[in-house]
């Protein structure tokens, strides 16, 4: 047989050179294969900020799945869910030098129980502070990524199983995963631009007024950048300091209530990475321009962040007011608007020096304090370390309307009543009657809220060209002046931050099979071939049978 | 999933065509060539097939649920073509009845092996993706390997001119078995809606019942003169 097949081969191979050139082109094109399940991480945190390293370093993987029940985790894919995550388990895939460690969050936050998002709020920082190169990835759990998930388990428990026919069996059946992501190694995102928005409202009456800065940071933070939302922290404060814009605006354009105080009104960003854009903004203000708002008189500033729950309001402050000052004028305003009106509410201030040997800040008007520059920071939070202020799980229902609303209104009449120098509740009567000042509009809360918490809004994703950036600036210029955007890029010699790229990925899930599957497969395979031969040697046998089946028919007839 | 598992579905599919080849004798009667002329019958007739199904029968855009028995049905009788040519391929060959049935089973159920299945497992079977579907492939193609040796011993009986009046209508359903086989099995696919390894096996014993009765049919005629 092989010489005629080679001779008919020889014929052929003559006019079939294009046949095999296609052929060549088959063999060499790269494979793609398709995936048992294909899913969106989000990759833990990465970046520098004024040296310090945080965060997971790397961000490629191609290992096989494993959940913590199994006893070798090294180099392996550590599956966790959120329910199940612990710090030690976390600690110990990591001990293990495991290849990578995914945690798999509900879909809907609101059926997890609330002991356990609050353990993983405080579990966040610790999570950052340890600089590790294992990439931590963070998805979001649906059907198939449950199932994924509920194998791997139970083939990860089993390992130790004992008899030789059970891991034969167990073999045979079992579905390892292997997860592949998609993307390059992380490297340092060059010339990010943090965007910082200022806008204003001149007061009347000439020259040298004083000026009331109201502050608010409007990016979010949490151990992964893609999750984090920030609600409360700090959507809530953007969402009171728009409002603010529009209700003094509307004040402004009456002579009537046209106010003897100029209001300045900063959206900076980068606040959560040690308020780079505000720090940059004074900066500039303060040291470059011949003349600004902020060098002349300054009333006080107030910094929003994270008013959006709790009856509990809070007046943080580096240096307690004195006597006489605007300061003071301020927080006795609060406390009495807050006693008489709002009696639900408790109001307090807090005084907590400036500590400049901290790696980061506390607060942003500590900013303003290093600047010698009058400030405060209103909160319901009485620490700045509290980890709703830095947490993934803050999302719109850490957000309660009424309450926010309840905050501005504060706010509102207390700025109010130190711009107009009213004491009396009778002038302010006639005010409101007329200016419809308190007509705080919950819905417009609730919308801004919903647009701000609707992506996310790290500083990492948020660039001069996004559109949180450009919403905010058409929204601030509907309603204050001289709107700007300010610029802040990290110097190129000694960046005072860092930011790293790949921070969303595709993983791939595909199926595969234990090599000694591939072994037992051939096993099975030359055994029916075996049998297939004998089978087909002795067809004859077969053949006879049915002869001698159907010839005494024959002879009968 | 890897090389190896393409290299098992490989030999799954192919060693039992080189067993029949081997066992059957047919080396000894310098086939080779012969069967590849028959495998280009078989591409012939298949660029035939879908010249023809491509111009005269419109693409199905009904609900996607819903299996469009008719217009499957006629698709299938276009399968006839097989037979005729299967036909062709024995009439041109010369000499016994159960070598032309052997040279023509071969070469045709080759060919088919050839286009059909091995760029599915080239590309398939070797990826880091495993699934039971290429061993399944590599099993029908076994099967397939049965149903041409049956379907030609059924055609060459067929086209026999000293054909007994009893036989002739066992082997027409026969035939028409053959050709529909493939139309039968998908319906009962959808019917009962059976896991792909209870089709394979529907399928194992359905050719198999074929084509234990066209040899049935084939001893009885060769060895009744």
């Amino acid at each position: 047989m092989f010489e005629e097949a080679s001779e008919v081969l020889e014929n052929m191979l003559k006019w079939s050179l294009p046949l095999s050139l296609v052929l060549f082109l088959v063999l060499v094109c790269p494979l793609r294969a398709e995936a048992a399940h294909e899913f969106s991480v989000y990759r833990m945190q990465q970046y520098d900020l004024q040296g310090q390293t945080y965060g997971s370093r790397n961000a490629i993987l191609n290992t096989e799945a494993r959940t913590m029940e199994a006893e070798v985790l090294s180099r392996r894919c550590v599956m966790m869910r959120l329910a199940d995550f612990s710090y030690e388990k976390y600690q110990k895939a990591l001990q293990q030098s495991a290849g990578a460690v995914v945690i798999i969050l509900p879909q809907n936050m609101s059926t997890m129980p609330q002991d356990i998002v609050q353990q993983f709020m405080e579990l966040e920082t610790e999570l950052l502070a340890t600089e590790t190169i294992v990439p931590v990835y963070f998805a979001l759990e649906d059907e198939e990524l449950l199932s994924i998930y509920t194998q791997t388990q139970i083939s990860s428990s089993s390992q130790g199983s004992s008899s030789a026919a059970e891991v034969l069996l167990h073999t045979a059946t079992a579905n390892g995963f292997q997860m592949v992501t998609s993307g390059a190694q992380s490297k340092a995102v060059s010339d990010w631009a943090i965007t910082s928005l200022e806008g204003r409202l001149t007061g009347a009456g000439g020259e040298d007024l004083p000026t009331i800065v109201l502050v608010a940071h409007y990016d979010s933070f949490g151990v992964a950048p893609w999750l984090s939302y920030g609600a409360d922290s700090n959507g809530s404060g953007v969402a009171i300091l728009l409002e603010l814009a529009r209700l003094f605006s509307r004040l402004y354009s009456y002579k009537r209530t046209h106010a003897g105080y100029n209001l300045l009104f900063f959206l900076s960003g980068g606040g959560k990475f040690n308020y780079q854009g505000t720090k940059r903004w004074l900066e500039d203000n303060l040291d470059h321009t011949d003349s600004s708002l902020l060098q002349d008189n300054v009333a006080f500033v107030l910094c929003l962040d994270t008013l959006g729950n709790s009856d509990n309001l809070h007046l943080h402050v580096s240096k307690p007011p004195k006597e006489g000052n605007p300061q003071h004028v301020l927080l006795k305003e609060l406390e009495t608007v807050a006693a008489h009106q709002h009696p639900d509410l408790k109001f307090s201030m807090v005084h907590k020096k400036i500590n400049l040997a901290d790696d980061t800040l506390a607060w942003e008007h500590e900013r303003f304090g290093i600047r010698r520059l009058p400030a405060f920071t209103l909160s319901h939070l009485e620490s700045h370390r509290s980890p709703a202020r830095h947490s993934i799980m803050d999302m719109r229902p850490h957000v309660d309307l009424p309450k926010l609303s309840r905050n501005t209104k504060v706010i509102a009449e207390t700025l109010a009543r130190v711009i107009y120098n009213l004491t009396e509740k009778v002038m302010l009567h006639y005010l409101r009657f007329s200016t419809n000042v308190d007509q705080v509009q919950e819905d417009q809360l609730e919308s801004l809220v919903d647009w701000l918490t609707a992506q996310p809004r790290a500083a990492q994703l948020v660039d001069k060209d996004s559109s949180i950036v450009n919403t905010l600036e058409y929204y601030l210029n509907r309603y204050l002046k001289d709107v700007k955007r300010h610029l802040v890029r990290a110097d190129k010699r000694d960046p005072e931050f860092v930011f790293y790229d790949q921070l969303k990925q595709t993983m791939n899930a595909y199926r595969v099979k234990p090599a000694i599957f591939d072994l037992l497969l051939a096993f099975c395979i030359a055994s029916y071939l075996g049998v297939l031969y004998l089978a087909i040697q002795n067809f004859g046998l077969l053949y006879s049978f049915l002869r001698r089946v159907t010839a005494p028919r024959v002879k009968q007839h | 999933m890897t090389l190896f598992h393409f290299g098992n579905c490989l030999s799954l599919a192919y060693f039992p065509y080189f067993i029949a080849y081997k066992c059957s004798g047919l080396s000894e009667y310098n086939a080779f060539w012969r069967c590849v002329q028959a495998g280009a019958t078989y591409l012939f007739v298949q660029l035939c097939k879908m010249l023809f199904l491509a111009t005269f029968f419109p693409t199905w855009e009904g609900a996607a649920g819903v299996y469009d028995f008719v217009g499957e049905f006629m698709k299938a009788t276009v399968d006839l073509a097989d037979l005729l040519g299967l036909h062709l391929v024995m009439s041109r060959n010369a000499g016994k009845g159960e070598y032309k049935i052997m040279v023509a089973a071969m070469g045709w159920a080759t060919a088919e092996l050839i286009m059909s299945r091995c760029i599915p497992l080239w590309v398939g079977a070797r990826g880091i993706e495993f699934d039971w579907k290429y061993i399944q492939m590599s099993f029908d193609s076994n099967i397939s390997l049965v149903h041409y040796i049956a379907m030609a011993a059924v055609v060459w009986m067929f086209t026999r001119y000293d054909l007994p009046k009893s036989f002739r209508l066992p082997v027409t359903i026969l035939l028409g078995l053959c050709v529909y086989k493939g139309f039968l099995m998908e319906l009962f696919v959808h019917v009962f809606l059976l896991g792909s390894w209870m089709a394979l096996l529907v399928k194992a014993v359905l050719t198999g019942a074929i084509s234990l009765c066209s040899l049935f049919l084939f001893v009885t005629l060769v060895h009744s003169n």
